[in-house]
């Protein structure tokens, strides 16, 4: 068809698209800010609901972006963004013009700078981590505190930077829930005389086989489920988090005493998202994330022609669902060539 | 611990305080318990800092003490508190600046209530009109008294004769920094530090040579509570609050607490010598009690002044355990003396805590 | 019966107080009543959410509402940027303007309050005057106290206070036409009809309980109130 198709992000959701775009005959450019390719998924030792190797998704994703139609170009950005009537010219940073018949913008998603929630004190309390750090630790094999030592007791927050106005976050993230209840498990499997607590408002379960990891969780691993959002850490003299929080259903606070806190930071819009969204008049929501044309039947459509949405540039998802949307964002570029050139 | 994660919150959280030209509104609580920190106020405004800082004899109390006590409806806090912005006007200043934490608190809560609903600002004023005559401008600044001494705490550290350092081991003393619930927690943009890690006191301490002691119950209310302490039969539960703290900053070892609250320095004060009348219990080193100040004493003990000019006196906790570390010379007999020279003085017994 | 959420709701510091609580429990997890009374602002919050007007008018009579110590710093953490400070504020004030405050022994307190602050206010432009005031009822103000007591204008005066005087400075007279503006802006704006209720319903209550009240602070009702703990208010 000799169309040519910029997909703007590297991660999960652009090479999924790249990949099927180039299935589907098109010339692909895949513009990608950092070294590597992949995304977030580089960052994921084991991934819910049943514990795979992210290493198999990522095996997955490179495989589908080897053609000779995608020409994949790391370490670069989009500077300018220009739209024509008939198409698009966007220059990376070294001055080079893509010229594309369509753009997908795949910029993904950033974590919550958990240091902002600062009643948590991460950035300044040393075993206060966030969910990322842990991820790291079990890729490493270890989870130490910040003197070597291993720690006894684990507490998991929920919703840290989501479902908080005074974050500047009134949307749920999703996933947040699942990751903690999976890393959970994980700790209690590393660490067996450990005891862990995870301190919920609710717990948000809404994938297939979630809700059966999270009673796995207090069945198998004996992990202390507390509904209370930890309202402050603070650090003891030898070092320990001392944390406050309302048991909720025994209707009593709670002072106790950890060695590591766990903050289960939320999705945002990406900062690479942003940059997009100013250079190219691509409408965000309420949220902050992009806005699609329609939520429920044109989910993958943005308010400029021939600009498309794929993954979690749009709102928080799984791997799964990410790997639906590029797919279905793919099917609007095809819908989109057909109709233009009828 | 990482300092460097605090002073990322820090430098979030910056106020814009007014440079010169303030009207001054004294607090209920400092006038009656540390008439002395109100007094080095003025003079450290004045003959230090050669500022215009004004006082209108006829500003009365914002009545925030019975506002929380919940005896004045909100209508009339409003309403004197207006009556308090016309009296600036009057004067021709705009700069307000509130001697009393629960007075800042007030007036914010107030000038933030009247900018979401503006029609309530309209009935105020309807209504301070109806009862006086008087009409208002808001104020173009507000800030407490601590943010200015924070402002201009370089300025007082040029000038310092003395710093915050243990004379003995060379080291900074280490210190509780105590702020008032009503400066940060409401309204958090509006203190400086924020509300989970206050700098208006922290960098004052830093400034004059000082440590800040990061401890868990650091942000938790001395437990004043207004009609908690008020009412004899709850005042379990303020000293209850004050108790936890003193617990909790007991393993970090620290040589003095310093607050910007009028009623915290107080009760900070006068609940170390009824836990130790009731139980026996001190809670510094070597049997000691912890000395609690307000900044304006810290700010002029550092610039030289006699303590008992300060109103040191008239804390229940000895404060002199911190002017012998200081190298602060001051004549013991002058403690309990008074301006009166031939007046026959009654000097307390077992006042030493 | 009235309807208890409406009347709440005409509170300024009710609609500032309560968006939508979704019970996460931060406001109790920090509080420092809740640490050492039988209180908890969640629920409190809670119940008032439901509109439940039977329960909203137990907790107008109950103890718990005067649990609050107003430190606010329930207001920093809420997810939801309630309030239950405010709140509470606002159940106080209805409680006080409905007469229900007496029902319950916190809040009989409240006469307490207004004939010290409320009356220093009043007679002096201060919420605190404290000349007099020893030891007898503030114990815990210790020696020095009873030092300073007994040689008041003399500690006052070396600390650069103008005490009862003219012009600026600290316990000042406040001039007579300033007191006279603060006692017409209370008769405009409710505040003598707030004091007029506390009396009223608190020398029903009296009555009801058999005790004398007289004016001002030496009597038996106002030293029961003063110092009575029935020891149930704790966990």
């Amino acid at each position: 068809m000799g169309k040519h198709v910029v997909v703007i992000g590297g991660g999960t959701a652009g090479m999924e698209a790249a990949g099927q775009l180039a299935k589907e005959g098109f010339e692909v450019s895949l513009v990608e800010k950092e070294e590597e390719t992949g995304g977030h998924i580089k960052d994921w030792y084991k991934l819910f609901p049943d514990r795979r190797n992210s290493s198999e998704i990522r095996d997955y994703l490179e495989k589908k972006v080897t053609s000779k139609s995608i020409r994949i170009m790391t370490g670069t950005y989009i500077e300018k963004f220009h739209s024509y009537r008939d198409g698009f010219s966007l220059f990376t940073q070294d001055g080079t013009e893509l010229k594309a018949d369509a753009v997908v913008v795949a910029t993904g998603f950033d974590l919550f700078k958990s240091e902002k929630k600062e009643e948590y004190g991460y950035g300044i309390y040393d075993n206060v981590i966030t969910s990322a750090d842990l991820e790291a630790m079990f890729r490493k094999g270890k989870i130490s505190m910040s003197d070597g030592m291993t720690p006894k007791t684990v507490g998991f927050v929920h919703c840290v930077g989501s479902r908080d106005e005074k974050a500047g976050n009134f949307y749920c993230s999703k996933l947040c829930c699942v990751t903690a209840v999976k890393q959970a498990i994980e700790v209690r499997e590393h660490l067996p005389e450990s005891k862990v607590f995870s301190f919920y408002m609710d717990m948000r379960m809404g994938g297939a086989y979630y809700e059966e990891l999270y009673r796995e969780a207090q069945e198998v691993w004996g992990i202390n489920f507390i509904r209370g959002k930890v309202s402050e850490a603070s650090e003891s003299i030898n070092n320990k988090i001392v944390i406050k929080v309302e048991d909720t259903l025994a209707g009593r606070p709670l002072k106790m005493e950890l060695d590591m806190l766990v903050l289960m930071a939320g999705m945002e819009m990406s900062e690479g998202g942003n940059r997009i969204a100013a250079l190219s008049g691509l409408k965000k929501g309420e949220n902050r994330f992009f806005a699609p044309l329609d939520h429920h039947f044109a989910n993958n459509l943005s308010n400029v022609k021939g600009v498309f949405f794929a993954g979690t540039c749009t709102a928080p998802m799984n791997i799964t669902e990410t790997i639906s949307h590029a797919r279905s964002a793919v099917s609007e570029v095809i819908n989109y060539f057909n109709n233009t050139n009828s | 611990m990482k300092l460097e994660g605090k002073k990322a919150i820090w430098s979030e959280y910056q106020k814009e305080i007014a440079d010169d030209r303030f009207f001054y509104v004294r607090s209920c609580v400092r006038q009656n318990f540390f008439p002395g920190s109100e007094t080095t106020f003025l003079k450290i405004m004045r003959k230090e800092l050669m500022k215009d800082i004004y006082e209108h004899p006829c500003h009365t109390t914002c009545t925030g003490i019975g506002y929380h006590g919940d005896i004045v409806p909100v209508e009339t806090a409003m309403t004197v508190v207006a009556r308090q912005f016309s009296l600036m006007t009057e004067a021709g200043y705009e700069n307000l600046l509130p001697s009393c934490i629960t007075s800042f608190g007030l007036y914010t809560e107030i000038l933030d209530t009247w900018h979401h609903f503006p029609e309530v600002e309209e009935k105020i004023r309807k209504q301070l009109r109806k009862a006086t005559g008087r009409e208002f401008i808001k104020p173009k600044n507000l800030a407490h008294a601590s943010d200015v001494i924070y402002k201009f705490r370089k300025e007082i550290s040029a000038k310092a004769k003395f710093r915050l350092i243990n004379k003995n081991t060379g080291e900074p003393l280490k210190v509780v920094d105590h702020i008032g619930c009503h400066y940060a927690k409401m309204f958090p943009s509006k203190g400086i530090g924020g509300a989970e890690y206050p700098y208006v006191l922290a960098g004052m301490v830093e400034e004059w040579g000082g440590k800040v002691i990061d401890y868990p119950e650091r942000r938790h209310c001395c437990g004043f509570g207004f009609r908690q302490y008020l009412v004899q039969a709850n005042r379990g539960f303020s000293i209850a609050c004050s108790k936890e703290k003193f617990e909790s900053m007991k393993p970090f070892k620290p040589d003095m607490i310093i607050t910007n609250c009028p009623g915290c320095p107080m009760f900070l004060d006068r609940w170390q010598y009824v836990i130790n009348e009731m139980e026996g219990k001190r809670y510094g080193q070597n049997g000691e009690s912890i000395p609690v100040f307000t900044y304006e004493e810290v700010a002029g003990l550092v610039l030289g002044y006699n303590p008992w000019d300060l109103g040191l006196q008239m804390h229940q906790t000895d404060c002199e355990p911190v002017l012998d570390k200081m190298g602060i010379e001051y004549d013991p007999d002058e403690k309990y003396n008074t301006s009166i020279p031939d007046e026959k003085v009654k000097i307390p017994g077992l006042v030493n805590v | 019966m009235e309807n208890y959420l409406e009347l709440l709701k005409q509170d300024i510091r009710f609609e500032e107080g309560l968006n939508a609580c979704m019970n996460c429990g931060v406001c109790t997890a920090i509080c420092p009543a809740a640490e050492f009374y039988n209180y908890d602002p969640r629920k409190i919050i809670d119940l008032v959410q439901s509109g439940d007007n039977n329960e909203i008018e137990k907790l107008l009579k109950s103890e718990e509402i005067w649990y609050c110590g107003e430190c606010m710093s329930c207001k920093t953490r809420c997810p939801r940027g309630n309030a239950p400070g405010l709140v509470i504020m606002a159940l106080r004030g209805l409680s006080q303007e409905l007469g229900f405050f007496v029902e319950s022994e916190k809040g009989r307190q409240q006469l307490a309050v207004k004939r010290t602050v409320g009356q220093w206010i009043l007679d002096h432009g201060y919420c605190l005057y404290l000349e007099g005031v020893g030891t007898d009822l503030h114990p815990e103000q210790g020696p020095v106290w009873d030092w300073i007591q007994d040689n008041y204008r003399e500690v006052f005066h070396r600390l650069g206070a103008n005490y009862q005087g003219e012009g600026p400075g600290i316990l000042r007279k406040i001039p007579v036409e300033a007191m006279e503006e603060i006692r017409k802006i209370f008769e405009v704006t409710g505040g003598n009809r707030r004091y007029e209720k506390i009396e009223y319903y608190s020398k029903k209550k009296a009555e009801e309980m058999n005790m004398k009240l007289d004016e001002g602070i030496d009597n038996e009702y106002f030293r029961y109130i003063y110092k009575t703990n029935n020891g149930s208010h704790t966990k």
